[in-house]
């Protein structure tokens, strides 16, 4: 009970009540605590990885934010991109190479999707920041929303997974907060992580490892510490899938970087 | 007498060798046979089953699958999200003969949110496919296979969380047609049973959630065939005429339930024991596993409405597990009557 209230405080009393419309595009960034990280799914041998605090982006990088990337590195345009960097789908939903197109004006403030790894890579490093690592991601991901009503962080999500796409992407900010201050980081896209598939595979991700199985079929329950997360076997399912290529209209991402030394965060 | 030795020594070493072939011939894999040709399989929705497959030779068949997220009917007043292959549930019926060579496209649509895969139960090798077949949005997975064993199988997503996707209607069947063929009968049908595990009970009106705890718990509140309560009953029951054999390719994709199935009224001529080569006669009802098949046949001798149950019959009675032949005709007063 004293938890609820607490949430109901923070929804009432919270920053992240106020959504500053206006200055969308001002991506800030949150201070994120490191921690010692065990995925849901390791084997018995596995010890948790150690991450360092970090700042991350506090909503996903943005249509018109990504616009600003492409027109000053034109080489990242839908026209001129190397295949190899990205699929057919890349941008598709804009209208041209530094357009977005007027009817797409509602997805403006909305993430960019169908970007692949190299564009979204190429994008943190244009704004000297990066990629989050799965562990990072994971850890910023699994702090508890703060200004909506949950049962718990997987019900939530996985209600998300169970309604069909909506036809136009909502904008940033649009779901929940969660206690770091990051919005979004559940119900509304995907994203990328810098090692998406380096769970899946030690090797490559040719399928020439014998541990890459552990996800598919029974195999899936053998070394899993939470068998009841549903949304983070869809979520780690789900970046298995992917190539380095792929652009995926559910599919965005956001930066982070290392917090400098001599910041006093 | 040396001389007679040696002609019985060679007449023997001659059977013997005439026997090594002939065992050789009446066991060859399908891996022998030449594999000639191609073409794009023929898919059929439940309750129909592609033609029988008349060539006598292997091919190249080549499958062109949909992984489709999407709300449908679970019943009248229900409606539930849904994924499936081929955007029904069941999925797509596949058919193809012993010993082709069968090609599988899974193109995941754009606009699903999620990663599938297949996992065959025809196929020799880890997983089914599984692996090979793990498809994100907007893209297209291929693998291949050769269909060794004839038999009816079912397939099924195999992406994590496995029995989630199942839940939600993942899964099919795929017919490898022995390379003699099966008799002829007058009517093929496609059925499949499945439960679904929704936040509220059975006959709730509007939007359902699946509900994951009742799914550990194996507590359905649907078991329905061929994806929704009432598909193939009532108005919409399988037509059929007194007189015609009928031939049921039944699946069970689970994903927790054991199948009791059974139609009322009838007497099962013919079951190909789960799916396989072992034929029985005069059963009344047979056993489909979770991730198992049948193959049943019957003659319909006398008109009316015939109920095909699963014979777990509280399934049937509150949960909706029902679907019907409707058999016009004459009567045979011999073999049913009504004083």
């Amino acid at each position: 009970m004293k938890t609820v209230i607490a949430i109901l405080f923070f929804i009432i009393c919270g920053p992240c009540m106020s959504q500053p419309n206006k200055n969308i595009a001002a991506s800030k960034m949150v201070k994120i605590d490191g921690g010692s990280f065990k995925t849901f799914y390791v084997s018995k041998t596995d010890k948790p990885i150690i991450v360092k605090p970090f700042l991350m982006d506090e909503h996903a990088v943005t249509n018109v934010e990504f616009l600003e990337f492409v027109k000053a590195n034109p080489e990242w345009s839908k026209s001129k991109v190397k295949r190899l960097f990205a699929d057919s789908n890349y941008l598709e939903h804009w209208k041209t190479d530094f357009d977005i197109g007027e009817s797409n004006k509602n997805i403006y403030n909305s993430p960019v999707v169908n970007v692949s790894w190299f564009a979204a890579r190429a994008y943190c490093a244009w704004k000297n920041k990066r990629l989050p690592a799965i562990a990072e991601w994971e850890i910023a991901g699994n702090a508890p929303p703060k200004n909506t009503a949950y049962t718990s962080i997987t019900n939530y999500i996985m209600q998300w997974y169970e309604k069909p796409s909506l036809p136009v992407l909502p904008n940033v900010k649009s779901t929940y907060c969660n206690t770091y201050g990051l919005y979004d980081m559940h119900g509304l896209i995907w994203e990328w992580t810098f090692d998406f598939n380096s769970f899946i595979s030690t090797g490559d991700s040719r399928n020439t490892t014998n541990d890459d199985n552990n996800l598919f079929c029974a195999g899936a329950s053998i070394n899993v510490t939470n068998r009841e997360d549903y949304a983070a076997f869809l979520r780690y399912g789900f970046r298995g899938s992917l190539r380095g290529d792929y652009c995926v209209s559910s599919l965005g991402f956001r930066c982070v970087k290392n917090i400098p030394i001599t910041n006093k965060l | 007498m040396k001389r007679n030795r040696i002609i019985a020594f060679m007449a023997l070493a001659f059977t013997v060798s005439m026997l090594a072939a002939s065992c050789k011939n009446s066991n060859s894999t399908a891996a022998d046979d030449k594999v000639t040709g191609q073409e794009i399989a023929e898919l059929a929705y439940a309750p129909m089953v592609p033609k029988p497959i008349t060539r006598t030779h292997a091919t190249n068949v080549i499958v062109n699958l949909n992984v489709v997220e999407k709300i449908m009917k679970l019943s009248d007043s229900t409606e539930y999200m849904f994924w499936t292959f081929g955007g029904a549930v069941p999925g797509n019926f596949i058919r193809v003969r012993e010993g082709d060579e069968v090609e599988i496209n899974l193109y995941n649509l754009p606009q699903n949110k999620l990663s599938h895969s297949i996992d065959l139960h025809a196929v020799n090798g880890p997983g089914g496919g599984a692996e090979a077949s793990n498809v994100a949005p907007g893209h297209t997975s291929t693998f291949h296979f050769k269909a060794l064993n004839p038999g009816l199988f079912v397939y099924h997503c195999a992406t994590a969380p496995v029995p989630m996707h199942i839940a939600n209607g993942m899964y099919g069947l795929i017919y490898v047609q022995p390379k003699e063929g099966l008799p002829a009968v007058d009517r093929e049908y496609y059925l499949m049973q499945g439960e679904f595990y929704t936040k509220q009970s059975f006959g709730f009106k509007g939007f359902q959630e699946f509900d994951e705890e009742k799914g550990i718990n194996e507590r359905p509140d649907y078991v329905v065939f061929n994806g929704s309560v009432n598909a193939n009953a009532g108005k919409n029951a399988l037509p059929a005429k007194v007189g015609e054999t009928v031939r049921l390719f039944v699946g069970n994709g689970g994903p927790n339930l054991v199948s009791s199935f059974h139609v009322i009224g009838e007497i099962f001529d013919k079951v190909y024991l789960e799916g396989g080569e072992t034929t029985t006669t005069n059963i009344q009802t047979t056993l489909i596993p979770a991730g198992g098949a049948a193959i049943a046949e019957f003659k319909i001798n006398i008109p009316g409405v015939y109920n095909i149950v699963d014979h777990s019959i509280f399934r049937t009675f509150n949960k909706g597990c029902l679907a019907q032949i409707k058999a016009t005709g004459g009567r045979d007063t011999l073999i049913f009557r009504k004083n």
